[in-house]
Parts: C-alpha cells; sequence; structure tokens
C-alpha cells in the first residue's frame, strides 16, 4: 500500500497556463524521487471559455491508475474551480487567489462553496507575480510555488524543471518564472505551512533507477524508432497526433520519413505498400480514421500483407468525444470489416507496456504476415508516468519473415497452405518469386480463385496462421491467492490499472478476489482465460464503455452470465469504484 | 498457300517467341475480345522491354475494375489492391524500396470517382511512382454504368434518362494538381504508348498517362473505336512541353490531341 498517495488538481481556464503549471508539477515531483501519474483534460476547442484540468497522483510507489477524488486544488480561476468541488476529498488543501484580478461575486467565489473542513490556502497570487515579474502571467507558477511552500517540499527540484522550461526563451524569461515561483514558494512557507496536512510523508525517498517523464504516445513513438522504423504514414487525429509529431521530429535522424497522406484510407494503403516492398513502416489514428482503415486491414488480412496500425481510443461513435477516454474500438478492431477476416489485436495496459507493445508489434506482423492492431486509449497515450527508461533486447527486436527457398524456384506457392498457416513470402526485386499479392481470394499460388474448396482451404489456412500467433503473444496475468476465489475481475487497456489497485486493496481486506489482465485481445487464451473463470464464482469485467465489448468477447467462456461494469463517462474508472463493486459482490456471495 | 489462319498462327508464334512475351504472365488476360487494354498492355510490357528493366525489379499495383486484374498478367511483382487505392499504396511501395520502379494502373471509375482523392496528393507529393489511367468513360465490371468521364446525356442502364452531371477531364486535373509528367495517349497506337512510358518512367517524378481506350461490350455509343480513331490526332509539332501555360491553352480547346502535354524536369 502506498504510504504517500496524493491527488493534486490544477483548474484554470483555457490560456492560464494551467497545463503547464500541471508539467512542471509531474517532473518536479519526479525529480524529488516520488512517483507521478498525470492525465490532463482540456476541451477539444483550441481557444475559448474551456476548463482545464491536470490531475497528477503522487505516491512512494509505482502508481497505475488514477483516484477520481483530490487531495489538493491548485485553482486558477475560480469560476472553473468551483466544478472540481464535489470531486475533493474530505479536508483537501485548496489554494486560491485571495485577491484575483476580476471582482468575483461572493456566490462565484471558492471559499463560499467549499465544505466546511475543507483546508482554505488563500495567496494573492496575481498580486505577488505581479510584484516578482512586472506582470500576471507568471500567475501559475507563483499558485504552484505557493503549494510546494506550503507542503515543505524540496524547492531545488521545481528551480531545475522551470529552468528546463524557460531557458531556451531567453534569461529574461526564465529569470521572471524564477522569480514568480519563489515568491509563491515564500509566502506558502511563512504564511500555509502551518494549516495544510502533512501527507507527503518524510523525505527520505530511496535511490533508484532513473526515471523519466513519459507518456504513452511518447512511449510509442519510442518503440518505433528503437525497432528501426523508416516511415510513417498518417493523418492528424486526436489523440494519436502526438506520435505523428513525434516521429516527425525523429524519424529524419535515422534516414526515416513521417509522410503526411491525404486521409487514413491512403495511410493505411502506403504502409501496406511499404510492407509489400520489404520496409516496415506504420500508422497510428482514432476511431472515425480506423473505421475508413478497415476495408484495407481486410485486404492485408486477404493478401497476407504486414501492416502496424494504431487505434487511439476515444469516445465515440461518430466524431464522439475526441477529448474524452473509451475502451469502444474493441468490436471495430477485433470484426471490423467485412468477410472472415481474423487479425491481431493488443492493448497495452500502461506507459512501459505502450513501448513494449508496439516494439513486438512490428515483429508479429512481420512474422505472421498480417496487419496487427494496437489498441490504447487517450488516457494511456495523453498520461504521463515516471519511469525507468524502456529498452527493447536484440532478439526483441529482430525481424522475422519467412522468405521462400531458392529451391522454391519455378515452383513458388507464395500462399501455400502450410500447418502453421504461415507461407513464404518474397521481396519485390528478389528474382524469380514474383507474384501478385491480391484482395481476390486466390490459390496456394496466389491465382484468383472462387472454387468452393479453395476458399475453404485458404480461410482455414488464415484462421490457423493468427491462432498459431498465440505463440508469441503475451498471456493474461493473473494476481491473486491460489484456490477459489469469490470474485475474479478480468481487465483491459487503461482500465487494468484501476483494477490492480482496487485487488490489491482488497486483498489487504482479507477478501478472496482475483484480477486477470487481458492484452492480447485476437487471437486470445482461452483455455488460460477459462481456467481462471472456473476457480472464480463470479466474474467481474469492467470496461470504459457501454456495452461491454470484452465481456461479450470472452464472456461466453464463464459458465454463468459475466457481471459488466459500464462506464460511458469519458473519464477513467476509478479504483474505489471498482472496490466497491467488489465488496458488494464478495458479500452478496457470502450470503 | 499463306490462309489467313495461317498468317495469324505465325503472328502469334512470333509474338510468343519475342521478348515482349516475357514480361506477361503465363495467365491469359480475361479482357473481352477487343478490348483497347490489350493495346496499353502491349504498350507497357514494351517500355518495360525497351528499358530493360528486371521484371523482379518492377511492381504493377492495380485497384479494382477491368483494369484491376492488370498484374496478373504480367510477370513483375504485383498488387491487386482495393477499389480507388491504387495510387496510395504505390506510393508506399516505392518509398518502400526506392530501386522498384512502379506502375499504377486503373481505371476512369477507379482513379476519378472513388479514388479521385488520391490524385492531386499523388501530383504534388512527387513521389517517382507512374499512374496510367484507362479512361473508357464508363464501369464495364459491373457491366455499363456512367463513369465520372461520361458525357453529359449518356444512357446506360443506370441512367436511362441519360446522365445529368458533367465529364470531369483527368488530363485538365493533373496539369491543375502540378503533376510533373503528363501525357495523354490512345490505346489503339501501342507504340506511341510505350514512347511516352519510357520518357515518363525515366522522369523523376509523379507522371501521369491518360489513356483513352474503348470498351467495346459496354459502350457502342461514345468512345468506341471506330470514333476514337476519328477524333485522336497528334499534338502539334511544335508543342512546347516545358511550358505549362501551352498545356493548359492545349488541353482546353482540344480533347483529342495525343502526346506529352507537359514535362517539368
Amino acid at each position: 500500500m502506498l504510504r504517500v498517495d496524493v491527488t493534486v488538481e490544477v483548474c484554470g481556464t483555457a490560456g492560464d497556463g494551467t497545463i503547464a503549471a500541471g508539467g512542471l508539477l509531474n517532473q518536479a515531483m519526479s525529480e524529488s524521487g516520488f512517483s507521478v501519474l498525470g492525465f490532463d483534460s482540456y476541451p477539444a476547442e483550441i481557444r475559448g471559455f474551456g476548463r482545464c484540468v491536470t490531475r497528477s497522483r503522487i505516491g512512494d510507489r509505482d502508481i497505475s491508475a488514477l483516484e477520481d477524488t483530490a487531495n489538493v486544488l491548485i485553482s486558477l480561476d475560480d469560476s472553473q474551480s468551483r466544478a472540481r468541488i464535489p470531486f475533493l476529498a474530505p479536508n483537501a488543501a485548496v489554494f486560491f487567489d485571495s485577491n484575483p484580478p476580476t471582482y468575483i461575486q461572493e456566490e462565484d467565489s471558492l471559499t463560499s462553496l467549499l465544505e466546511p473542513g475543507t483546508v482554505l490556502c488563500g495567496l494573492p497570487i496575481a498580486d505577488l507575480a505581479t510584484e516578482a515579474s512586472g506582470s500576471a502571467r507568471g500567475r501559475n507558477l507563483t499558485a504552484l510555488g505557493g503549494f510546494a511552500g506550503a507542503f515543505g517540499l524540496d524547492p531545488a527540484p521545481f528551480r531545475k524543471v522551470i529552468t528546463r522550461k524557460f531557458e531556451a526563451k531567453g534569461a529574461q524569461v526564465l529569470d521572471a518564472n524564477l522569480r514568480c515561483f519563489e515568491a509563491g514558494y515564500d509566502f506558502g512557507r511563512e504564511q500555509l505551512s502551518d494549516r495544510v496536512p502533512e501527507i507527503f510523508g518524510p523525505r527520505n525517498i530511496t535511490e533508484g533507477p532513473e526515471r523519466v517523464m513519459l507518456s504513452g504516445n511518447l512511449a510509442i513513438g519510442r518503440a518505433a524508432i528503437d525497432a528501426g522504423l523508416k516511415l510513417y504514414f498518417g493523418y492528424p487525429i486526436t489523440p494519436a497526433t502526438p506520435i505523428m509529431e513525434y516521429l516527425a521530429a525523429k524519424l529524419p535522424e535515422q534516414g526515416g520519413q513521417v509522410v503526411q497522406m491525404e486521409d487514413e484510407i491512403a495511410s493505411i494503403a502506403a504502409v501496406l505498400g511499404s510492407y509489400y516492398a520489404g520496409s516496415i513502416s506504420m500508422t497510428a489514428t482514432s476511431g472515425p480514421g480506423f473505421a475508413l482503415m478497415t476495408e484495407l486491414i481486410g485486404l492485408g488480412v486477404m493478401a497476407e500483407i504486414p501492416a502496424v496500425i494504431l487505434n487511439a481510443q476515444r469516445g465515440g461513435p461518430s466524431t464522439g468525444l475526441p477529448t474524452k477516454t473509451e475502451q469502444s474500438d474493441l468490436h471495430a478492431a477485433v470484426f471490423g470489416g467485412p468477410g472472415d477476416s481474423p487479425r491481431i489485436v493488443i492493448a497495452p495496459t500502461n506507459v512501459e507496456e505502450c513501448y513494449h507493445f508496439t516494439m513486438k508489434s512490428f515483429r508479429i506482423a512481420e512474422k505472421y504476415q498480417t496487419p496487427v492492431i494496437v489498441l490504447t486509449d487517450f488516457f494511456l497515450d495523453n498520461r504521463v508516468e515516471n519511469l525507468p527508461m524502456p529498452k527493447a533486447g536484440e532478439e526483441e527486436k529482430a525481424h522475422d519473415n519467412l522468405y521462400p527457398s531458392e529451391s522454391d524456384k519455378g515452383n513458388y506457392k507464395r500462399y501455400a497452405a502450410t500447418d502453421s498457416g504461415i507461407s513464404p513470402r518474397s521481396i519485390p526485386g528478389t528474382e524469380g518469386f514474383q507474384y501478385t499479392a491480391t484482395g481476390l481470394e486466390h490459390t496456394e499460388e496466389g491465382i484468383p480463385d472462387y472454387s468452393a474448396d479453395n476458399h475453404m482451404l485458404m480461410s482455414a489456412k488464415r484462421h490457423r496462421k493468427i491462432q498459431a500467433a498465440l505463440a508469441d503473444l503475451p498471456a493474461p496475468e493473473v494476481i491473486s491467492p491460489d484456490g477459489a476465489l469469490d470474485v475474479g475481475v478480468i481487465s483491459w487497456g487503461s482500465t487494468f490499472g484501476s483494477v490492480l489497485e482496487a485487488v490489491h486493496t482488497a486483498h489487504e481486506h482479507g477478501m478472496k478476489v482475483g484480477a486477470m489482465k487481458i492484452t492480447s485481445l485476437f487471437p486470445y487464451h482461452e483455455d488460460l482465460i477459462r481456467a481462471f473463470m472456473n476457480r472464480c464464482d463470479e466474474i467481474l469485467i469492467p470496461e470504459l464503455n457501454f456495452g461491454g465489448q470484452l465481456a461479450d468477447l470472452i464472456g461466453r467462456l464463464h459458465g454463468k452470465d459475466v457481471i459488466r461494469m459500464n462506464r460511458a463517462t469519458g473519464v477513467p474508472i476509478a479504483p474505489s469504484l471498482i472496490l466497491k463493486e467488489i465488496e458488494t459482490l464478495v458479500m452478496e456471495g457470502g450470503k | 498457300m499463306r490462309t489467313q489462319a495461317r498468317v495469324l498462327a505465325e503472328k502469334v508464334a512470333g509474338i510468343r517467341d519475342s521478348d515482349l512475351f516475357g514480361v506477361r504472365s503465363g495467365a491469359l488476360p480475361t479482357w473481352c475480345p477487343g478490348c483497347g487494354y490489350y493495346g496499353i498492355h502491349q504498350g507497357l510490357n514494351s517500355c518495360i522491354q525497351q528499358l530493360g528493366l528486371p521484371h523482379h525489379e518492377v511492381v504493377t499495383v492495380s485497384g479494382i475494375g477491368c483494369a484491376g486484374r492488370y498484374p496478373f498478367f504480367t510477370n513483375t511483382y504485383g498488387v491487386h489492391t482495393a477499389h480507388g487505392r491504387a495510387v496510395p499504396l504505390a506510393t508506399g511501395v516505392k518509398m518502400g524500396n526506392p530501386a522498384l520502379t512502379v506502375y499504377a494502373v486503373g481505371g476512369d471509375g477507379d482513379g476519378l470517382a472513388i479514388g479521385g482523392g488520391h490524385l492531386p496528393h499523388a501530383a504534388r507529393r512527387d513521389v517517382n511512382i507512374n499512374y496510367l489511367l484507362f479512361d473508357n468513360s464508363i464501369y464495364g465490371l459491373t457491366k455499363g454504368q456512367p463513369s465520372p468521364s461520361s458525357p453529359m446525356g449518356m444512357k446506360t442502364k443506370a441512367s436511362p434518362g441519360g446522365t445529368a452531371d458533367r465529364p470531369l477531364n483527368a488530363t485538365l486535373m493533373a496539369l491543375t494538381y502540378g503533376a510533373t509528367f503528363v501525357a495523354r495517349l490512345f490505346a489503339g497506337d501501342p507504340n506511341a504508348i510505350a514512347e511516352a512510358l519510357v520518357e515518363g518512367t525515366r522522369h523523376n517524378g509523379f507522371s501521369f498517362f491518360h489513356i483513352y481506350t474503348p470498351c467495346v461490350t459496354f459502350d457502342k455509343s461514345f468512345k468506341t473505336w471506330d470514333n476514337l480513331k476519328k477524333w485522336v490526332h497528334p499534338l502539334p509539332e511544335d508543342h512546347d512541353p516545358g511550358d505549362l501555360r501551352t498545356a493548359f491553352d492545349q488541353v482546353l480547346k482540344d480533347d483529342f490531341s495525343l502526346g506529352i502535354l507537359f514535362k517539368n524536369e
């Protein structure tokens, strides 16, 4: 259990520097040796009156989820922050401007709305910033300083990360920002430190390996670079765009290129073309773009051309909720598109897995000559975790294409119906092994053929091949005591982090519950999943979608109906909510 | 005695023994007898021979339609993609391995309707691929519906009252989008096709070949062999393919002048 477990929110209007302050907070706490998981929520509109909130969970052990209540709220704009009041933990500390630059009606001010028991930490944020730097623009840093000073946090890491962020903008800008921070820090230490609770614990953080702040998107980008990617084809879409932007900066360094295509159809077409020509490539998109890709994913399945497609899920259907998280593309990923088109779908559950699964997808796509879909979600893509920089071993990076042997010349069967389903794949430029890859049903030689026997033979080959891939796909992980369990919680994607924390807490309370993490969503490890289900009286499947898409996919493996916990809220499910559901089920089972 | 049958047999043997046949695959084309595509096939095969390109270093990419089957009738590498997607896939092939010579082929429905969004971007991206648009102004594989290049008023089973929409001019589009090599050709003249393809293949950039061709089965009124033969003629002898404005003027005043209209090295 975490000894330090503090959730800090920074809230303001777009333009207040809210996201910047939250980012600096995350980095400074990481530099101080804490574990950090941060997540921003911002409006889809670039300018306007949108509310910006950053949430950081700070602890002394690894953190895998966000809680839905905050222990600290740093308000840069009361009119926005009042909406966060229901999400405050009891006895939360709230930092606000005690002399705001624009007059706030009494009924709108935070102080008049907060529950009794809230620790009020008013500081003249704008005044201090203006005094320190000549303008109120650095208010966000003054507020951050007030927070750090009040809790007695070491100011050095804050100074370090502020310097790192602003030094490129010149000495004057850097100096102004540092002075704004210091003004807030001094005020907080002198005026507020005696009233805040001691929630950050004693400063005896143990030295671990060096940690970096990494978002899911960045981890994906780094994995692609480390895998030796040369070509990225894509079309801008929230929340996948940061991957394209990261690669646009990094790929040229290794002789590669980002090509912004005219749409997602062209993007997947070019990825398939590049792989056909023997060069690994990838594309990343979100639900609406993924829908456009489904026809050509089918071409990849039929013509057995590898491809790596990352679908960063957001709220749907249609344009849906572009800046909210959801897990509602599972069925689109597994079943999307016409015909029997088995493909490989994997889903990481945290930032580190974003790296390793992206790396793995290149190898699997090539070995099994088929599109591989990596399913992430907005929360996973955009949250930041501080972790040791992930690295792949040489074996993880190795390419694994089955080439035809010289003896096949003259009798080359590009689509030979082998036992594994994997057929020798020649690369253009290789003499004597020319073939035409086609989306038409075809013979083992690749010639179009619609006969009954042939369609059965080739359909079976393609399905066999995808099932064979299970050998290379990550098996489900079980976190549970041995023996029979009252409740088993099965989960995928970013929701698993919340499940893990809920189940850990349940174990501390002595409950007989277990968690299963499923990362291979198609094909999936039927036997292992069934074996776990057989140990459990009830199976609970929490998901961030309305109908229960994983429950639909694997629920049939359980002897009785699985219990669905579906949230179409656009925000991650808090561990406490899952724990409550577990407790209810355990109690009902005991009756 | 040299009967007609013997003359034909000798001709066939001559073709089979020629280098030209090497580019063809063992599979016989499935196009209708008399189809204009045979002429284009001969032109492209001849171009590959003339350039001496090893067949395994050539990739032919197609979409869907009668032209979609093209890759099966050559001895190169090939991809028969989805409807309208030959050009972006060919882009990926070329960027994936720039040593390959890449031809994208497709009809007017494939390239101007469902895949019409790709042409502007292939042109402005200027990746070194060659795109042959077989323009017969009709959907042949689905048995005769109007296409984006059908003339207004053309009657088909799907347009019994005549098509209501204005036709697209693919040559004009390619020039407008900034294609750096634009030629207009006729399926009845394989030698001219080969000649233009040789030059276009050597051109380092996106090369567009707009090829007029009849559909002998479903179009009895517009682009028939008889009409096309009457209509087409070479570009003026003094046409300067280095001048974009001249190319535009030529295309705007004359739909049927053939040759290399524009080339920007």
